[in-house]
């Protein structure tokens, strides 16, 4: 089904200009690999948290392995809770490390994914390029051998997370009330993961660890604050600048967008918001020249606050169940009026790319630095050109706005959310900072 | 030897050819009619279903009499081809005349053709043809036309001198004569063009789109006039007008309408004021409708003289189709429909019966027409003369537009372009849907009310697409021809052989109008025959962008004489017509008749029951929980349980009182009945607070042994509550005497272990006082386990004690009865529940035994909903009556095909995965989509990776062996509601009349009602919050069924019981006030309904 994952990429996402400073062999280069679980992920229609853990199960079976070979990369098991790392024998002296650990992360989403077997595709290119490089038969299967046993001990870890009791829980039922969501236009799907709360998080406590400040208080008064909160995406919407239009479509990042004409509805996909934030990782690491264990460290620290971001994150929006800006505006400003993108299908409050981005950024300024400048092209496979960010935080702050332009967010679920994902973040970097060195620019 | 292998070889030459003779249609090839016209539709990257939602919706054909030879001419609309009109030569052989005609019946250039009429609009005694036009161009080329007929072959467009070069975007007309005022009007139904982008349809409702609306045209002096605002016609811009047919559905003597749209508009009844405006009464008068709707048809099928309505939709038959293209349920989309007045609607064809009393029974499923595919042209006709209307659905779409995998997975092409850096192509898109060719569906009607597929028996079982289609004698042998519209294939020709065959005797009767509607449309023909009654109107306009003859051809069967003939002409006067040969063609001429003679009113008949004001003040309010947000699999919801009713003379004063249960918005009160008949609330009564639990079940009885009855209130009920907490126990008030009631808060041991469904009291240990049956319905949460039932045995005080019995855990049990079925004094006990078969459990002095299998020959495994017991045939013994599922589901069970529920917790994560299997065409399949089944069960996601893959699944294509192993399961093999008649010590199944299979059925009252000292049953019923994949089951409006004193029940039809009830019953109790029999009938979110029996 899929062509060449590793071939297309090249084209597509080829080094942008002077952002590569020295440069490890291609099959030790974790992006596209990365990419190609977006593209399994993308077939399954998998929702943003959801997105998330499959990321981070993935990477962190590659730091497994390649934190049992180096010394300056401290275990898992001092981070996460309850895990017990998996002997790699010294029988498996023959493998190699890098090879097993990003094959590891092939496997494990294979091992994970709903159409993870579209993985297997890329595993045999995987194993065909390796050859070509001249790779000995001996070492290969020894690493993949090493990838095979992590990914199985890491998928038994993730097992336990409350993943597969979600499908026991209650659903969604719409909260009667004008202030509460409901399923928005125009396929009316819904609620994404209402229980999401209940995953097991990755570093910290629980849930509701960073429980933010409550939403403006619902009022349909013209004269009240959240009138004005919603007058205000609504005006945006309005005479919204190309400029805006553009930072808004770059952060859509939303895994289905309905598309209905008559009887057919045909849905469009793009890559989760985890997913573009695993991108701008490697696209960062690329940038920076990091080494491929500094890579993978940087890969499984991100995917960590992205996974512990989502789990707060949806906990407020099913406290919370605040109303989407469009079923508001539809009901007491502009009965005609439509967001610049798709409403996503989960209450509000706070907003989920806001957390997310806020978070992963403060992850990546302290291993990367505060004033780390990149392009991320990760949007050019959707027609959307590249954007030039001078720092992390930056990029995350225009992520953060982008949902205003969209007109699918209030202004203080971003902003709360930001503050939400800030302090999530600086939590984050500092459990992180007794164990890893930042690495530098 | 020789002999007899010639004999052989001659009967093999003629076998076949002796088959293909059996079959009822003939297809004719193209080169004996000589009609080649073909719709071909070209795909374009800029002309496609695309750009126009409505590129796949084909043509029309119109059949009409042009030169008055008495030969049926046609007319066939290409959409992008130009038009064709055959004229008639005889022997099934046609000349194509259009340019000869008139150079401009071809159509415009460029223009889209839609559907097309012919009616005599200027009343000339010629046939006129109105073309309508539509598409995405530009509105010149879209000017409907209309040709009027000069005579001699020859026809002029005219439409703009009559003020009907419409511009709309418009599917059809149709021309009647609404104001009978004598002329032809015309109802023009049209269609938007918009893309729907949501479903708030609040905001377009009031808003007039001048070129989607419908139009209604009023006729003046050959010129018509707009008149559409002023006659109520609803115009706003969602509308998707599909199907109207023309009849007079009240039979008051106007003209009514039935519009069919397309997506979430509903569909209109407009019902015809008799001052030149319309009401549309669908929702009051039908009880949910086709979501979807194509084309329509009105016509009495069942011959009881009463029209009935067939609209038509796009669900599959096959489970294959059902599995690649249903819709995935959307609760919180349907919430939102309902809330913005869109009514219930469901995509299904929808056969609405014509209950003769302003109510119609939706039995589209127990007839078997409810799914045959992407439906467009259904006509009702008796294609084989035996008296009895056929059906025909026309079918076809080019693409599978809503298959779910396109749905779902063709985003990753666009994906996959971009990475591959080419350009994503719109006709790749579109050639991305599956094509998938379906015979046309025909039914023979088996004169019960239920239909059978003929496909392949009648010989229509050539695949196609196929869109407008009419049906007319076309070579005047007696039977109905067929001839089809079809896209990208030539137009199908179907000879009729009926008469040829010899099947049935006929007569053809040709109405012929005064000056103005010439060919009498509107008129109304009874054709009596030995006892029976044969009804049709006048009305061309049926079906889907076509237009049938005028000519009205009635099978006779083996009748070779018509007792008579009764026309009513559409000026309403009556003209009866004796003595007529069979197996000709009659020509009525209006003019004959000397004196218009006003119609007699039907002798109105007094009915059986009259509704009466409410004898006191309630409604019951519904709060809106959705069980399946909790359990996803389960079929069914069990939150609603009221309102519950007991009834007792709580306070000595000779008059009956009334308990009923209360919802969030109001507690449960006691009612006393007054002097006057009213009811009173009595003050200081609390109990079963609805916000602390549902009341499910209520019971007046002595507990204590003073005398006076006291009250059993059982807790039930499911979103909310959790089991084994305080919200599932029951409670018992004792009366103090006067009817004032108290808790006993010590009476009940702990019985909140499940939702109950019913107490039955009985003095099971002959001590004297009375004993508790509490059936145990469901675990919330853990469907479809069997839950806890109870036998309360009391110490004579009104103190009870748990005993433990041997129907503890016997099933979901829904109803119970005590009856001493073997006659020793004790009473025994009989019950029945959801998916177990009714239990007998006879009452020893060592316990109770299971004897169930020495009292029934055969199991009896089903949904029974209630049980009732009465001597029914007057043998001394009590019989049996349970409530089913009724045959109107879109389950078919039986003992040979039973439906069965797997369950166990199969993915090891704590919740009870229910998996309900019924067969679809000869196999079982799981009920659940794939969807349905990823949501539940996570690991499934992977085990089938396109809807494709899984829609063939049974349950072993599902689990694994080991898995299929440790599931239990339960059965349901009856799903008829039946009587059971105690013979000889067994229980005998007797079928009841098919009425009372029409929908679930959950209370019966057993009672002579008629007056005639027999016992009577009144069956009443209704499920509405099902899952959206079965639809509100509403069909039954309160089926009285008189019985003969032998165990034999006879229907008695609405307008003769009286009986209007509509919605869920919860609640029904037999009640006296004052001296006069009364039925009070408790209903979800309705008020209480009394009627009072006369």
């Amino acid at each position: 089904m899929m062509k060449n994952i590793f071939l297309g990429l090249a084209l597509l996402y080829g080094p942008v200009n002077g952002q590569i400073k020295k440069t490890l062999p291609a099959y030790l280069d974790l992006q596209p690999v990365v990419f190609s679980m977006s593209m399994v992920m993308m077939h399954d229609v998998v929702n943003p948290p959801a997105a998330s853990r499959f990321y981070s199960y993935a990477v962190l079976s590659a730091y497994e392995i390649v934190s049992q070979n180096n010394s300056t990369l401290h275990s898992l098991s001092t981070l996460l809770k309850d895990y017990t790392p998996v002997k790699i024998t010294k029988n498996n002296k023959t493998y190699n490390y890098r090879i097993a650990a990003v094959y590891a992360v092939l496997e494990t989403g294979k091992r994970m994914l709903p159409s993870g077997f579209m993985l297997q595709e890329q595993e045999d290119a995987y194993l065909k390029t390796l050859s070509k490089n001249n790779i000995a038969a001996s070492t290969i299967t020894a690493s993949v051998a090493v990838a095979n046993l992590v990914a199985g001990s890491m998928v038994a870890y993730a097992k336990a997370d409350g993943y597969s009791k979600l499908s026991a829980r209650l659903r969604y039922t719409p909260v009667k009330g004008d202030a509460y969501w409901y399923p928005t236009p125009p396929a009316y799907i819904e609620a994404v993961e209402p229980n999401w709360k209940t995953i097991r998080p990755m570093l910290i406590d629980s849930c509701n660890q960073f429980i933010c400040a409550p939403p403006v208080t619902f009022s349909k008064d013209s004269s009240s604050n959240f009138f004005k909160l919603a007058k205000e995406v609504y005006d945006i919407s309005n005479r919204s600048t190309p400029a805006q239009i553009q930072v808004a479509s770059f952060w859509d990042c939303n895994p289905f967008i309905v598309n209905t004409s008559g009887h057919m509805a045909i849905g469009f996909k793009k890559i989760s918001p985890g997913g573009h934030w695993m991108n701008i990782t490697g696209i960062a690491a690329k940038k920076a020249g990091l080494s491929f264990d500094n890579a993978v460290l940087l890969h499984a620290m991100v995917s960590l606050a992205l996974v512990d971001a989502f789990i707060v994150c949806w906990d407020e929006k099913y406290r919370s169940n605040r109303i989407r800006p469009e079923s508001y505006i539809n009901k007491y400003i502009d009965l005609h009026w439509q967001p610049l993108l798709q409403t996503p299908p989960f209450p509000e409050y706070t907003s989920g790319h806001s957390v997310i981005s806020t978070a992963a950024a403060e992850v990546l300024s302290y291993f990367l630095g505060d004033h780390f400048s990149y392009t991320d092209n990760s949007e050019e496979l959707f027609e959307i050109p590249a954007r030039t960010f001078p720092s992390f935080r930056e990029a995350a702050a225009e992520a953060a706005i982008s949902r205003l332009y969209g007109g699918i967010h209030f202004r203080d679920a971003i902003e709360n959310g930001q503050r939400q994902g800030k302090a999530l973040g600086k939590w984050m970097v500092e459990k992180m900072r007794v164990h890893l060195k930042p690495i530098g620019g | 030897m020789r002999f007899n292998i010639t004999t052989a070889t001659l009967l093999l030459l003629f076998a076949i050819p002796a088959i293909a003779q059996q079959k009822l249609f003939q297809l004719l090839p193209p080169g004996q009619t000589n009609i080649h016209f073909s719709n071909d539709i070209s795909e374009s990257e800029s002309l496609n279903v695309l750009s126009y939602e409505y590129f796949y919706n084909g043509g029309g054909v119109a059949v009409g009499d042009i030169n008055n030879d008495g030969l049926p001419d046609l007319f066939f609309t290409g959409n992008m081809k130009a038009n064709k009109l055959y004229l008639n030569l005889g022997n099934m052989q046609f000349k194509d005349i259009t340019k000869d005609a008139c150079s401009e019946l071809p159509g415009r250039a460029g223009g889209w053709k839609t559907g097309v009429t012919m009616a005599d609009v200027n009343g000339d005694g010629l046939m006129d043809i109105y073309v309508c036009y539509s598409g995405k161009v530009g509105e010149e080329l879209r000017r409907n036309q209309l040709f009027i007929n000069k005579g001699n072959l020859k026809f002029t467009e005219e439409a703009k001198a009559y003020g009907l070069d419409d511009k709309s975007y418009s599917t059809q007309a149709a021309f009647f004569d609404y104001d009978n005022d004598g002329d032809l009007d015309m109802f023009l139904l049209n269609h938007s063009t918009k893309k729907i982008d949501n479903m708030e349809f609040a905001k377009f409702r009031n808003d007039i789109d001048e070129l989607a609306g419908d139009k209604l045209y009023e006729n003046n002096g050959n010129h018509f006039t707009d008149v559409s605002v002023r006659a109520g016609i609803r115009q706003n811009p969602m509308t998707f007008g599909l199907g109207i047919a023309i009849a007079d559905v009240n039979k008051d003597g106007w003209q009514d309408i039935y519009v069919s749209n397309d997506y979430n508009e509903p569909d209109y009844l407009y019902i015809n004021n008799h001052d030149g405006t319309f009401t549309d009464q669908s929702q009051q008068r039908l009880r949910h409708l086709s979501q979807f709707s194509m084309g329509v048809d009105i016509a009495d099928f069942n011959n009881d003289g009463l029209p009935d309505i067939m609209s038509l939709d796009m669900l599959p038959e096959d489970n294959r189709r059902q599995k690649l293209l249903q819709l995935q349920e959307n609760y919180e989309s349907f919430a939102l429909m309902q809330s913005q007045d869109l009514y219930k609607q469901y995509m299904r064809n929808m056969l609405q019966l014509n209950n003769g009393d302003g109510t119609f029974s939706e039995i589209g499923r127990l007839a078997g027409v409810s799914a045959t595919d992407w439906s467009w042209c259904p006509l009702f006709a008796d294609f084989d003369n035996d008296g009895f209307k056929d059906l025909f659905i026309s079918n076809g779409y080019l693409r599978d537009y809503t298959n779910k995998d396109f749905l779902r997975y063709w985003g990753d092409y666009k994906v996959k372009k971009a990475v591959d850096r080419e350009p994503a192509l719109l006709m790749d898109l579109v050639k991305a849907m599956p094509s998938t060719t379906l015979p046309n569906y025909i039914f023979k009607n088996n004169h019960d009310l239920t239909f059978s597929n003929k496909q392949i028996d009648w010989g229509l079982s050539t695949p196609g697409i196929s869109s407008g289609a009419v049906y007319a004698d076309l070579d005047n042998d007696g039977d109905l021809d067929l001839v089809i519209n079809n896209i990208n294939e030539v137009a199908s020709v179907y000879k009729n052989q009926s008469r040829e065959q010899d099947a049935g005797n006929y007569v053809a009767v040709k109405l012929s109008g005064r000056a103005g509607n010439t060919n009498a449309i509107g008129a109304k023909v009874y054709l009596y025959t030995n006892g029976n009654m044969q009804y049709q109107e006048v009305n061309p306009n049926r079906g889907y962008l076509s237009c049938i003859s005028t000519v009205l051809n009635f099978g006779l069967g083996t009748q070779k004489n018509i007792d008579s003939l009764k026309i009513i002409w559409p000026d309403g006067s009556t003209q009866l017509t004796a003595n007529l040969t069979v197996n000709q063609k009659i020509i009525i001429q209006q003019k004959d008749v000397p004196q218009p003679v006003k119609t007699a009113p039907e002798n109105a008949v007094k009915p059986l029951f009259t509704k009466s004001s409410a004898l006191l003040d309630y409604k019951s309010e519904v709060s809106n929980q959705n069980d399946f947000k909790r359990q996803l699999l389960m079929l069914f919801m069990y939150s609603k349980t009221g309102p519950v009713i007991a009834r007792a003379d709580v306070n000595k004063d000779g008059l009956e009182d009334m308990f009923i249960s209360g919802d969030n918005t109001q507690a449960a009160k006691i009612y006393i009945q007054q002097r006057d008949g009213h009811f009173v609330a009595q003050e200081g009564f609390s109990g079963g607070n609805e916000n602390e639990c549902t009341v499910a079940a209520a019971v007046f009885f002595d507990a204590n042994g003073d005398g006076f009855p006291d009250l059993y209130i059982a807790k039930g009920g499911y979103s909310l509550w959790e089991a084994n907490t305080h919200s599932l126990q029951d409670e018992l008030y004792l009366n103090d005497g006067k009817g004032n009631f108290s808790l006993s808060e010590e009476a009940l041991p702990d019985v909140s272990a499940s939702s109950k469904s019913c107490v039955r009291p009985c003095d099971i240990d002959g001590d004297g006082d009375l004993d508790l049956f509490v059936g145990g319905r469901i675990i919330p949460g853990k469907y479809p386990l069997a839950p806890k039932s109870y036998l309360l045995i009391n110490d004579g005080k009104g103190k009870f004690t748990v005993a433990d019995m041997p129907f503890s855990n016997i099933g979901m049990v829904t109803d119970a009865q005590w009856i001493d079925i073997n006659k020793d004094g004790r009473k025994d006990l009989v019950l029945c529940g959801e998916l177990m078969p009714i239990k007998i459990f006879i009452n020893t002095t060592s316990g109770f035994a299971d004897k169930t299998g020495e009292y029934f020959s055969e199991p009896t495994n089903g949904f029974w909903f209630t049980l009732n017991i009465a001597d029914v045939d007057g043998d001394g013994n009590e019989d049996l009556i349970a409530g089913n599922l009724g045959l109107n589901s879109p389950f078919k069970i039986s003992e040979k095909e039973p439906a069965e529920m797997y369950y166990a917790d199969f993915d090891g994560n704590g919740s009870i995965d229910p998996f309900f299997n019924c067969y679809v065409q000869g196999k079982s399949y799981p009920f659940v989509s794939r969807d349905e089944l990823n949501e539940q069960i996570y690991p499934m996601r992977r085990k089938f990776s396109s809807y494709k893959n899984y829609a063939d699944a049974g349950m072993k294509e599902i689990f694994t062996p080991d898995e299929l192993a440790k599931a239990s399961v339960l059965t349901a093999s009856e799903e008829r509601t039946v009587c059971f008649l105690n013979r000889g010590g067994k229980f005998v199944k007797s079928l009841l009349p098919l009425q009372a299979q029409f929908s679930v059925v959950t209370k019966i009252l057993a009672k002579d009602f008629t007056h005639d000292g027999k016992i009577d049953l009144l069956l009443l019923g209704n499920h509405a919050d099902n899952r959206l994949k079965i639809g509100s089951i509403d069909a039954n409006y309160g089926c009285l069924l008189e019985g003969d004193g032998k165990g034999n029940f006879e229907y008695i039809p609405q307008p003769v019981s009286g009986f209007s009830v509509k919605g869920d019953v919860k609640s029904a109790e037999a009640i006296t006030v004052g001296k006069e029999q009364y039925i009070v009938i408790g209903i979800a979110g309705s008020e209480l309904i009394f009627y009072k029996q006369n």
